[in-house]
C-alpha cells in the first residue's frame, strides 16, 4: 500500500501526521499543495470533490489517501494509519485551527475498538495538541476514560433531546442511563458546554410522518436534566438553530424554520440560568 | 458659571395662561418618585421607589425600580422594572434578564435595566393625545446591560447596551445588542484606536468599558416620513442615542440593522456642520404624531465632554474629545438635518459665549414636547425643570429641593408632564400664577437694598453695550 499525503506549507497538523508515519515506518509521498504538489492536488480534488470537505475557511489539511480511501484532517488520518477503517466514525473533519483539534466523537464509531480510539487521542495529546471532544452522551464509559486520562481540553455535549426521545432522534438504540451518566462527566472537564439544536423530530413514522420541532417544554426538560446531573444551575448551555440544508433526512429539509428561539431560552433558564442562543451571522 | 449659594427652590415661575398644565413626575434624589402639581405641591411621593426614569401611566400607576445593583459589581444596573399603583402595590414586574451572583449578596434574577423603557401603546413614554400606554397588558421594551467581549472593539470587558422586548407575562421575545453592529456606526480609524485603548473604562465590577452608554430608546411610531415611503422610518423602528459616542441612530426592528444616524462626527457633510456637534446627548426621540413638530427629532444636546477621536488639549488621549460648556435643545428634521426649533443659552437670554454655561447640564436631562407646542425641559444636573413656549418664553420653573446625602447633587434624571386625568385619585389642583420675582430687588431676610448716597461725577461718558469683552461675543464671531 502506498500513501500520498497532501500537505500545506507551515501546517503543524501535517507535520504531526508525517512524524507519525515516519515513526511507524510507513512509506509515503508528500505533495505540498502550496508548492510542487499544487497541480496534483487540484486534479485530486476535482476527481474526489464529494469525499473532501471544504469548510468556511477552506480545505483542512492534511489529506491522506492510499489510492482506495481518503481521510482528511489530523485525527482521521492518524486513526486510519493506526487501525484502518476500524476507527471510522470516531474522527471527522474539524473546524478549529492552530493547536485545537475537534471532530472527535467518542459516541460514534465501533465500541469494540474504543482502546484503539483512545490510543490515537493519546498520540494527539502527546503532540501538544488541544483536543475538543463532541458527544451526544452515548458511550459514557469511553468519556470517563478520556476524563481520567486528561485527554480532552474541552467537551461539547449535544443533548439532542429529553432522554426518552434520544433513540428517535439519533435513529439508533440508546440506553437512557448511558446519557445520564455522561452529563456529570462532561461538567468535570476543564472547559465544557452543553448544547441542543432545536431540530424537527419525526415523532411518528408513516406515509405521512408526524414531524414537529422540539418544544420549549422539552428544552426545559433537558435543562432540568443537566441541573440534576451536575447539581448546578450555572452550566454553559447553548440553544442552536436548526439548519435544514445540513439535514441528512430529506424530509426535514423542507420544514419551515422557527420564527424565534426566545421561548426556548426562557424555558431553559428556569433550570440553567446561563442559557444563551446561538448567534447566527 | 457662578451659582448663588442661596436660591429659592420649588416652583419659582408659573404662568397658567401659557403653560400646558398638569402633574409632573420625576425621581427626587435619594427620596423616591415624586408627583407635583404646577405650584409644586407634592401630590404623591412613592417613597424609596427608584427611577431611571419614573414614568406615570394612566390610572395613577408609576413605573420605576425596587433598587440598584451594588456599584461594586455593576454600573447603573436596576434590579427590575416594576409598575406600582397609586397606593404602592406592585402590579407588574420584570427582572428575568440575567441571574446575578455577586459576592456577599443574595443571588437573584435582575433586569439590569438602565436609562429607559417603553410600554406598548405609546412610542415615547410621554403624553401624546390618542396614544395611551397600556397599563394592564402589552409588551415593554427595556434598555438593559450585558457584559460582553468583542475584540473588534477592545480587548477588555465591555458594558454593552441591549434592548429587549418582554411580554406582559415576562417572556423575552426580541433582543438587540449594540456591540454586534459595531461596523455600522462609522467610527474613524482615530476613534477606533482610542476606543480600543480606552472604551470609557469604569471601575465598577472590577472594571468594564461603558463604550457607548445608550441613554434613551423609543419607538418611532406612525410618522409622515414612512407614510411618504421612506422605509428607514418604519413605525416599529427604534431610535436610540449613545452619549459616549455622540451617536443618534435608528435601527430596523425587523433586522436590527442601522438605517439612519447622525454622529459620531459632525463635520463630514455641510448638513452636519450646520447642525453642529451634538455632544453627550440625552433623550433623543422622534416627536410622535399628534404633537406639534411631529416627525422631527427632539434631543437634549448636553455639551460637556464625549466622543472618540484625535487628541486635543482638552482630551489628551482622544477620549471624550468633543467639548462644550453649554447645552442645547434641538428639534431637527431627520431628512434635511435642518434645525426647526432650538432652545440654547441664546434663546434663554444669556450672552453667548461668555454666559452660555448658565444653561448647561453636562449629563442626564431631557426634553418633552407638550400638546400646546411648549417644551418641558429637564436641565438635570441642577435639578431644574422648565417649560418654555415656542417663542422661548419661560412660563414655568421648578428647582428640586432634594439633595442627596450620598451624592451631593439635587439632580433630576428626567421629568415628565402628564395630564391631570392620568392621576384620577388626586384632586384637581388650584392653579395659582407665580410671577417671577425681580431678582435685582429680591433680598433674603437681613440683607439690605438701601442706597445711602448717590453722587454725580462730572465729565463721565455713558456706558457702552457688550461689544468688546475680553473674549468675542457670538455676533462678532458670526461676522
Amino acid at each position: 500500500m502506498s500513501y500520498v499525503l497532501f500537505t500545506a506549507t507551515g501546517c503543524t497538523r501535517c507535520k504531526i501526521v508525517k512524524n507519525f508515519m515516519t515513526d511507524h515506518g510507513i512509506a509515503f509521498e508528500e505533495k505540498n499543495m502550496k508548492a510542487e504538489g499544487k497541480d496534483d492536488f487540484k486534479k485530486f480534488y476535482s476527481a474526489n470533490r464529494c469525499f473532501i470537505t471544504r469548510g468556511q475557511d477552506g480545505v483542512e489539511f492534511p489529506v491522506l489517501t492510499d489510492g482506495e480511501e481518503i481521510r482528511q484532517g489530523i485525527g482521521a488520518s492518524i486513526a486510519y494509519l493506526s487501525a484502518g477503517k476500524r476507527l471510522d466514525g470516531f474522527f471527522c473533519v474539524g473546524t478549529l485551527h492552530k493547536e485545537w483539534v475537534d471532530g472527535i466523537h467518542p459516541c460514534s464509531g465501533n465500541l469494540e475498538h474504543a482502546d484503539e480510539f483512545l490510543q490515537v487521542m493519546r498520540y494527539l495529546k502527546k503532540s501538544s495538541m488541544k483536543l475538543q471532544v463532541e458527544t451526544s452522551g452515548r458511550n459514557s464509559h469511553v468519556l470517563k476514560q478520556i476524563l481520567e486520562e486528561g485527554l480532552a481540553d474541552k467537551v461539547v455535549m449535544n443533548v439532542v433531546g429529553p432522554t426518552a426521545l434520544y433513540s428517535k432522534i439519533l435513529r439508533k438504540p440508546v440506553v437512557e442511563s448511558d446519557i445520564l451518566k455522561s452529563i456529570p462527566l462532561v461538567a468535570q472537564f476543564p472547559s465544557y458546554q452543553f448544547q441542543t439544536t432545536v431540530a424537527p423530530i419525526i415523532r411518528q413514522e408513516g406515509d405521512v410522518p408526524e414531524i414537529s420541532y422540539l418544544t420549549p417544554a422539552e428544552i426545559g426538560e433537558i435543562a432540568k436534566l443537566i441541573e440534576e446531573g451536575t447539581g448546578n444551575k450555572k452550566n454553559p448551555y447553548l440553544i442552536r438553530l436548526f439548519k435544514s440544508s445540513e439535514s441528512k433526512d430529506e424530509r426535514l429539509k423542507s420544514i419551515e424554520p422557527l420564527s424565534s428561539l426566545f421561548p426556548y431560552r426562557t424555558a431553559a433558564r428556569a433550570y440553567q440560568v446561563l442559557t444563551e442562543l446561538e448567534k447566527v451571522i | 458659571m457662578s451659582y448663588p449659594s442661596v436660591y429659592p427652590t420649588g416652583v419659582t415661575v408659573y404662568n397658567p395662561e401659557k403653560c400646558w398644565s398638569g402633574f409632573t413626575i420625576f425621581p427626587a434624589r435619594e427620596l423616591g418618585a415624586l408627583l407635583i402639581d404646577m405650584n409644586g405641591a407634592e401630590v404623591n411621593l412613592w417613597k424609596g421607589l427608584h427611577g431611571f426614569p419614573n414614568k406615570l401611566l394612566p390610572g395613577g400607576y408609576v413605573l420605576g425600580h425596587t433598587g440598584e445593583r451594588s456599584n461594586a459589581f455593576g454600573m447603573q444596573d436596576q434590579i427590575d422594572l416594576i409598575q406600582v399603583d397609586w397606593d404602592g402595590n406592585v402590579v407588574w414586574k420584570f427582572n428575568q434578564y440575567e441571574y446575578i451572583e455577586d459576592p456577599g449578596e443574595e443571588p437573584q434574577w435582575m433586569a439590569r435595566q438602565h436609562h429607559d423603557y417603553q410600554r406598548a401603546g405609546n412610542p415615547v413614554g410621554y403624553y401624546v393625545p390618542g396614544m395611551e400606554p397600556q397599563v394592564d397588558k402589552g409588551n415593554t421594551l427595556i434598555l438593559c446591560h450585558k457584559n460582553v467581549k468583542n475584540p473588534k472593539i477592545a480587548d477588555k470587558v465591555l458594558l454593552d447596551d441591549v434592548i429587549v422586548e418582554v411580554t406582559w407575562e415576562g417572556e423575552i421575545i426580541w433582543e438587540w445588542a449594540c456591540n454586534e453592529h459595531f461596523d455600522e456606526y462609522g467610527f474613524s480609524e482615530e476613534a477606533k484606536n482610542i476606543l480600543f485603548r480606552d472604551p470609557n473604562w469604569r471601575a465598577s465590577g472590577g472594571g468594564m468599558g461603558d463604550w457607548m452608554h445608550i441613554n434613551s430608546m423609543s419607538v418611532l411610531g406612525p410618522n409622515r416620513w414612512y407614510d411618504a415611503g421612506d422605509e428607514r422610518f418604519h413605525p416599529d423602528n427604534i431610535i436610540w442615542d449613545a452619549r459616549e459616542s455622540n451617536i443618534i441612530a435608528i435601527i430596523e426592528k425587523k433586522t436590527g440593522k442601522l438605517v439612519w444616524k447622525v454622529g459620531p462626527e459632525y463635520n463630514t457633510s455641510p448638513e452636519l456642520k450646520e447642525l453642529g456637534w451634538i455632544i453627550g446627548q440625552h433623550h433623543a426621540h422622534m416627536i410622535p404624531r399628534g404633537l406639534p413638530g411631529e416627525g422631527n427629532i427632539l434631543v437634549f444636546d448636553n455639551g460637556g465632554w464625549a466622543g472618540y477621536g484625535a487628541p486635543n488639549p482638552g482630551a489628551p488621549t482622544g477620549a471624550k474629545n468633543a467639548l462644550r460648556d453649554y447645552s442645547r435643545i434641538l428639534e431637527f428634521d431627520p431628512v434635511t438635518l435642518k434645525i426647526v426649533w432650538q432652545y440654547t443659552p441664546a434663546e434663554a437670554g444669556f450672552t453667548m459665549p461668555v454666559d452660555a454655561s448658565r444653561f448647561y447640564s453636562p449629563f442626564i436631562s431631557s426634553a418633552q414636547r407638550l400638546p400646546n407646542g411648549n417644551t418641558l425641559i429637564t436641565e438635570g444636573s441642577g435639578g431644574r425643570i422648565i417649560e418654555v413656549t415656542q417663542d422661548h418664553e419661560l412660563v414655568w420653573e421648578y428647582i428640586s429641593p432634594y439633595w442627596g446625602d450620598k451624592l451631593k447633587l439635587n439632580m433630576i434624571y428626567r421629568a415628565y408632564r402628564v395630564p391631570y386625568e392620568w392621576a384620577p385619585q388626586a384632586e384637581r389642583p388650584q392653579e395659582v400664577a407665580i410671577k417671577p420675582v425681580d431678582v435685582t430687588t429680591f433680598r433674603v431676610p437681613g440683607a439690605s437694598n438701601l442706597r445711602k448716597k448717590e453722587t454725580v461725577v462730572d465729565g463721565v461718558w455713558s456706558f457702552q453695550g457688550d461689544g468688546a469683552l475680553c473674549v468675542a461675543a457670538d455676533e462678532e464671531l458670526d461676522q
